[in-house]
């Protein structure tokens, strides 16, 4: 599994080559994340960015893959740790901020960067949650949605116009699904829909459910409508979030 | 200057025995068993938050009787073991039989070379699946390790809740016989334990990676009828 491979084999890599989003709701986060993982070729066409950390918490990862599947294991040994040793899991607040010294200690120390997004259902506060980080472990509470990755400028294009504090879960499984679809089109890093394959970006919702990931022929079924749309008007959205 | 006296070994140790044992007497019992679909462990305990029964991996659970402080740092330490040792390798190399020794070298270490023995006597269960048999080791004071067929009981009256116990259940049952059987052999036949004073966790296959859960005092109050 790999985002971007390690430096020699991909010089001057920044973009952490990647586009995973996270768009909060009413009553949970959705994410969606695409699954091609990028050197000076398609190294993979079906990599999973966004894993269950543990029951009610999400981590998407972008940068190094080898940096972050570590990181990705660290944290899901880590919070597990914690609630057997306790008795109770972790707040959201506290896995939000158990990441940030990790990731310092890696990027300012490293050039294999790794930044992730982590989203979650704070069961305290009965609401969906997203934590962003920068280069440094720096971590940012958004309250609306957040991109990582060298698609994410496309992708929050495609958010900004079209969030709304009163989305329901449909409404933001569209909405994401689209931004995707928008940063799959532009970024060359970015794995869009591939119906030749049927591999599809992942989507995952969190709620007071726990972590839920879509089935393929429902993600599928939903980037093909998109795609039906945008072949009909000429491959442009046409002035519409469409 | 301080003046040294011989003390013969089997006097040091059968000293030592006996401390540990007066201690764990003090303590209430448990009893653990393997039903048709799992393992449960029934556990007297009027605490609510200060647990007896624990997990420790995916298909490993805890149990202590004895001295709180003692044990629950064992399963401190067990769970530290299972999780670096599925960090380092891969979850199915967390071995249960090996997590037993381990506990059994430290027990035994604590008996023969600490300050005082350890009032403990530590149970770890294991669920089976096609790498491993479904299993249960007792882990006494001293280091012994037994490897108990069908059930296990630790703490105080053991040998008694031992015998009501087998007496009751002579064959592989579902779980709410082994928990009505389990209570009442822990009971004895002068007094009922209220499923507020059970602590009842199991290993059971539910379709998830971590198999263990605690029945809450609604779940083991509809179970036992």
């Amino acid at each position: 599994m790999g985002l971007t491979l390690a430096p020699h084999t991909s010089p001057n890599d920044s973009a952490h080559a990647t586009t995973v989003i996270a768009v909060r709701y009413q009553g949970g986060v959705v994410m969606v994340g695409d699954r091609q993982a990028t050197g000076f070729y398609i190294a993979s066409r079906d990599v999973r960015k966004i894993e269950p950390a543990d029951h009610f918490t999400a981590l998407a990862i972008s940068g190094s893959a080898a940096r972050a599947i570590e990181l990705l294991k660290i944290t899901q040994l880590s919070f597990e740790h914690y609630e057997k040793m306790t008795g109770s899991a972790l707040s959201l607040e506290g896995k939000a901020n158990y990441l940030s010294p990790i990731i310092q200690r890696n990027n300012l120390t490293s050039p294999l960067l790794v930044v992730p997004l982590l989203a979650g259902w704070d069961e305290s506060n009965l609401v969906g949650r997203i934590f962003e980080y920068d280069g440094a472990g720096g971590c940012y509470e958004r309250f609306d949605f957040a991109a990582i990755g060298s698609g994410s400028p496309f992708a929050e294009g495609t958010l900004r116009l079209g969030f709304r504090a009163d989305l329901d879960r449909e409404a933001a499984l569209e909405l994401g699904a689209l931004a995707l679809y928008e940063a799959g089109d532009n970024d060359p890093s970015t794995g869009g829909p591939d119906f030749v394959r049927n591999i599809y970006p992942m989507m995952v919702t969190l709620n007071e459910q726990g972590f839920q990931e879509l089935s393929v022929d429902e993600v599928g079924e939903r980037f093909r409508v998109i795609n039906v749309r945008r072949t009909e008007s000429g491959g442009v959205a046409g002035g519409a979030l469409r | 200057m301080s003046n040294y006296f011989y003390v013969a070994p089997e006097q040091l140790i059968k000293d030592r025995a006996e401390f540990a044992q007066k201690g764990i007497a003090r303590g209430r019992s448990i009893v653990a068993a393997i039903y048709d679909k799992g393992v449960i462990l029934v556990a007297e305990n009027p605490s609510a938050s200060l647990n007896k029964v624990s997990e420790i991996y995916d298909r490993i659970a805890f149990a202590g009787a004895g001295k709180y402080n003692e044990f629950d740092r064992l399963r401190e330490a067990g769970i530290r073991w299972a999780d670096s040792t599925g960090f380092t390798y891969s979850r199915e190399d967390v071995d249960a039989r090996a997590l037993a020794n381990y506990y059994a070298q430290h027990l035994g270490d604590m008996f023969t070379e600490g300050q005082k023995p350890l009032e403990v006597e530590i149970l770890v269960a294991q669920l089976g699946n096609k790498l491993r048999p479904t299993k249960l080791y007792r882990i006494a004071y001293e280091g012994t390790i037994s490897d108990e067929p069908r059930f296990a009981v630790l703490g105080g009256d053991s040998e008694t809740i031992k015998t009501r116990f087998a007496h009751a259940e002579e064959s592989i049952e579902p779980l709410n016989v082994t928990l009505r059987n389990a209570t009442n052999a822990l009971a004895g036949p002068e007094r009922t334990i209220p499923a507020a004073e059970l602590e009842v966790g199991i290993l059971e296959d539910r379709g998830h990676r971590r198999t263990f859960s605690r029945l809450s005092d609604v779940q083991v109050s509809e179970l036992l009828g």
